[in-house]
Parts: structure tokens; sequence; C-alpha cells
């Protein structure tokens, strides 16, 4: 059980995380989701105590993690994948941060093998691969076998094969009963791994909900209209159980009436249309809809790289 | 994969065996696992062994071609001019060596992104500086007293075969400038560690130590007017020729009061990195 309360996070003058409260529950996946800049590492990393709250709090079990009397049991984190030493074997890397709570070489052999990174272990870790490196970070997170894990962007780098694993692997996590908590800026990642969705957006939370919930509230169709008679087409419209709102000089968003049902009252009043379309958005949609005004970095045509 | 559930393991009635626990010496022998893992610690080890061992000889051997027998000879400029600082001639630089040892010990983590992986795996963060300072203080330690115990054994030897003047190990004040050339090394090694943590980045940390705790004395005393001088033999380097020197020369701190000046700057290095380390964003 991860808990995070009004917290609050700046870097001089700019707040990268604006008072946000959230929990994450053992047991499922929760997906967290922002775009670029969101404030989605610096929420992980104020949980993980790698960086201080400016107020607020966020709690590991009931307790700040500095606290945890076996840290690497209690949470385990993959935040970036190169957060190791590239003159080191990756076995020793792990051997490192497992002896500090003393748990030993077999533990160690076995997180090797379940990133399959057996074959490499003792080669110096300067060699890898970038997906090759994820396992590696994936490793450390599971090494203590802990009770909960944040994972930061974990498919990044990684080949089809590499994010099915992860996919199954946060869902095995979930099944077991741990806290599964991870981040991802691309709503089609989290439609396939999480059950629960917290989005952000500028540092502040802008839903959090269950997946299913989420898929239903965006999944509504509606109809797009264009008419040279928008407006007599709209009152015409307008009913119970509808709702038409214009979007434009002459474009209509209807709900609640179907398109077969618009083109049918157009035609008894003879009004002219110029398109008629039925409009189900993706979930990606309605996440770019959710965030549009909460994108830190416009690019021309994308969106910029995440503050480190 | 044998945990069920959170609620299951917090429960006091969950009593599994052995039980992984931090300690701070668990976290010491991780930081050891660290330091005996990289190649560059025993490259380094063995690079500053060969050069205090072979300096002293090298410089026992010179001073026995060039002043056969006449004491009031005079030497070249730099040269030492009693025994046993003779044979301890690597340790000048020993303590270059031993700064950049530690700087990269201190920095080297921030530099590679592991010190993120580190605090992770121990969030209270300061057992980590002490495992790194006990571990690299341990290698660096042990290599410089074995260092400079045998440069001055066998600088001895050389001097005494070729008929020079020598001291013995029990002479007055040999044993206390052997072992405190030894500690002003280490010393000097750990503040390097200090300023690792603190600047976060191995150059800057050797910059500073090579420059604000050698070289600035230096420059120091040659520009500013002599009435500085009772503020300068304060200074790291000058304090430790108080206890690295056989003879003590007049405007230096005594050998006590030496060893103590240079050691309080060494704790209050490492005193500044603790506080840097907790309090600020990893």
């Amino acid at each position: 059980m991860i808990e995070v309360t009004e917290l609050t996070k700046r870097y001089d003058d700019v707040t990268a995380v604006d008072g946000i409260s959230f929990t994450v529950p053992p047991g499922i996946v929760t997906g967290f989701l922002g775009p670029n800049g969101a404030g989605k590492s610096t929420t992980m990393r104020a949980i993980m105590g790698l960086d201080r709250p400016t107020s607020g709090t966020a709690t590991v079990n009931g307790r700040s993690f500095r606290d945890s009397p076996a840290p690497l049991t209690e949470l385990g984190a993959l935040l970036d994948a190169t957060a190791f030493d590239k003159g080191r074997s990756a076995r020793n890397h792990l051997l490192a941060l497992a002896a500090t709570i003393g748990i030993d070489a077999t533990r160690v052999d076995e997180v090797l093998e379940l990133v399959g990174l057996t074959d490499v272990a003792r080669k110096r870790a300067g060699g890898f691969s970038m997906g090759m490196s994820q396992r590696l970070g994936i490793a450390t997170a599971l090494l203590g076998d802990p009770q909960a894990v944040i994972l930061d962007e974990p498919v990044n780098g990684l080949d089809p094969d590499g994010i099915l694993w992860i996919r199954t692997l946060l869902k095995d996590l979930a099944a077991d009963g741990r806290t599964v908590f991870v981040s991802s800026h691309l709503m089609s990642e989290m439609e396939l791994t999480a059950d629960h969705l917290i989005i952000i957006g500028r540092g502040r939370i802008l839903a959090d909900l269950p997946m299913k919930e989420f898929i239903s509230q965006s999944r509504h169709q509606h109809v797009q209209v264009t008419s040279p008679e928008a407006a007599r087409l709209r009152d015409l419209l307008v009913g119970p159980g509808a709702t038409v709102v214009s979007t434009g000089a002459g474009r209509l968003q209807v709900e609640g009436v179907d398109a077969r049902r618009i083109g049918e009252i157009a035609a008894q009043h003879q009004i002219t249309l110029h398109q008629l379309a039925d409009v189900t958005p993706s979930l990606e949609e309605a996440f770019m809809e959710l965030t549009r005004d909460s994108v830190s970095f416009h690019g021309a045509t994308t969106s910029t790289h995440e503050r480190p | 994969m044998t945990q069920t559930s959170t609620l299951e393991v917090t429960t006091p009635s969950d009593v599994r065996t052995p039980s992984p626990r931090i300690s701070t010496s668990r976290v010491l022998r991780s930081e050891w696992i660290k330091l005996r893992t990289l190649r560059s610690t025993w490259i380094t080890a063995g690079a500053l062994l060969l050069l205090i061992v072979g300096f002293g000889v090298i410089a026992a051997l010179t001073v026995s071609g060039d002043m056969p027998s006449d004491p009031n000879q005079p030497g070249p400029p730099s040269m030492a001019t009693d025994p046993v600082s003779t044979v301890l001639a690597g340790a000048n630089f020993a303590v270059l060596i031993a700064a950049v040892f530690g700087a990269v010990v201190g920095a080297r983590e921030y530099s590679t992104g592991m010190i993120r992986s580190s605090l992770s795996a121990v969030p209270r963060r300061l057992p980590v500086l002490w495992g790194k300072l006990a571990s690299f203080g341990g290698v660096l330690a042990a290599t410089v007293l074995a260092g400079v115990v045998v440069a001055f054994f066998a600088g001895m030897a050389v001097l005494d075969a070729s008929g020079e003047a020598t001291l013995g190990w029990g002479d007055d004040g040999v044993a206390r400038v052997v072992l405190g050339t030894g500690w002003y090394v280490v010393g000097l090694g750990i503040m390097s560690v200090a300023f690792g943590f603190l600047l976060r980045g191995t150059a800057a940390a050797i910059g500073t130590v090579l420059g604000a705790v050698l070289f600035l004395p230096t420059l120091a005393s040659a520009l500013l007017p002599d009435s500085w001088d009772a503020v300068l033999k304060y200074l790291p380097s000058n304090a430790a020729t108080a206890f690295t020197s056989l003879t003590s020369q007049a405007d230096s701190l005594g050998i006590g009061a030496g060893f103590w000046v240079f050691t309080a700057w060494v704790i209050a290095a490492v005193a500044a990195a603790a506080v840097a380390l907790v309090r600020r964003d990893a």
C-alpha cells in the first residue's frame, strides 16, 4: 500500500507536483499516466525517498520509506534503467545491493534467471544494450521479493517480446497480492496492463478511477454533424436524453441520438447535411483530451523529452 | 515470490527466517562488495603501493649516489634533508593518487547513476557514506601502511648498504613520522571521498582536493604577507607538515596540535558530506 497525501514538490521556482493525494492499493496494477513533464517521476522519487517533498507526505505500508526496517523487501523500484555502475557485472551489482538486507547469492541468481540475464551476469554491465539494462533494472527492483514495486516507464527500450514479458510480470505480481505502481505516457500501454488509473497533468491529479470506468466514460459514442442549418437542426434534436454541443460554425456534436435518427429528422425537415458520422474516441484520444491543457512542453509536432 | 499479501507480511504472527533486515554492518558489507568488484580499486591500490615503496627506494639510491658522505654538501633543492624524509619521498606523490582514489570512490556513484539504486536500497542514506568510508579507508590504510613501512625498511637498507646515515624504527620521532605520513595520505583520501559526495563529480572533487588542500597553501604563503602565517599553518597540508617531519619548523604547529588540526579538517569534510547527503535530493 502506497499513500501520497497533499504532496508538493518545488524545484526552485518550478512546481513539479502540486498538492496531490492518492492511494495505490495492493493486489491490482495501478497505472500512473500523464504526459511528459506531468510530475510522474517526481512523485515516484518522493515515494522512494530520493526527493524530499516540499510539503506533504508519501508513505509505504503506513510509514515513510526511510524508516523501513528492510527497504528492499518492502519496495522495489525501477526509476531509470541506468542506475548501475558500468564497470561492475550485473551479478556483483545485485550481490552488493542484496547484502544491505542480508540476502544471499541464491536470490541474486534467481532474479537473474527471472529477467533472463543469467548468461551475461558475470560480464561487465557496460556492454549492456538498452533492453538488457532495463532487465537489470527490473532485476534490481525484484531483488528483495518486495511487497510493492514502482516502475517508471518499464517498457522503454524493450523489444515486443520483452514488453509482453513485462505485462505478464506486472499482472502476476499484482495477482500475488503485491502493490504494483507503474507509470507510462502511453494510454495504449496502460490499457493492456492497468486495473486502475491515476492520471496526472501539470503536477495535479486529473483522474483517479478504475480502468473499466475510464473506458466506459471515454467510449461513449457521439455523432458528428455538419450542416449549413446547424442551429435549426440543433433545436430539432434537443430533447430528453439528447445533448447537442455546437463545436464550430455549422458543426454539432450529438449524444443520445444515433446517426440514423438524425438523418431521418434532417430529411423530414429538409435540412441539408454535409457530414453525418459516428465517432468512437479511442482511449488515447480520451486521455489526450483530458490532459490537453496540462501538457508542459508543446513541440511543433511532438512533445519534447521528459525532465530527468 | 513467497509473500502473498501486504497484510500477512506485516502481521506480527508472520515469522519468516532468516529475516532480511537492514543494518549498518550489512550496508558496510554491501559497500565492501561494491569496492572490491571494481577493477580500478585494485589497480589504484597497487599503483599506490608501488609508488610509495618504489620512490622511497629510488630516493635512497639517488642520495647514496649523489651525496657520498658529507652531510654539509648541498643537494638538489627538492631533495630531502633527513633519512626518514628520503625513504618516504613517495608519500608526496601518494597523496595525489589517494586524492584521486578517494574522489572516484565518493563521486563515482553520482556519475554512473548507481547512487539512485544505492539510496533506494538504503533510504536512510548515511550508512552508505559510513560503509564507503570504512571500506575505502580500510583498503587505503592497509595499502599505505604497508607502503610506508616497507619503504622505510627497504630505503634504510639501501642507505645503510652504501654507508649513508640511517635512522632506526625505535629512534626518536621516527615511528611517529612514518605512521604520521601514512595518516596524512589516508586522511587526504578520506577528505576526497567526502568532497566526492559533496560535489557529486569526480573531476570537481579531485580539483578541489588538489587545489584547495594541496596547492592553495603554497600559493597563499607565496602571495600573502608573512603576517598571515599564523593563519596559514592551520591549513590541512601545513598542519600535516607538523607531524610528518622529523624536525619541527619554527612557524609550524606542534606535533600534537598539527595532528588534531589535520584530523579536525578530515572530520569536518566528512560531516559536511553527511549533512549534504541527508539533506539533498538524490
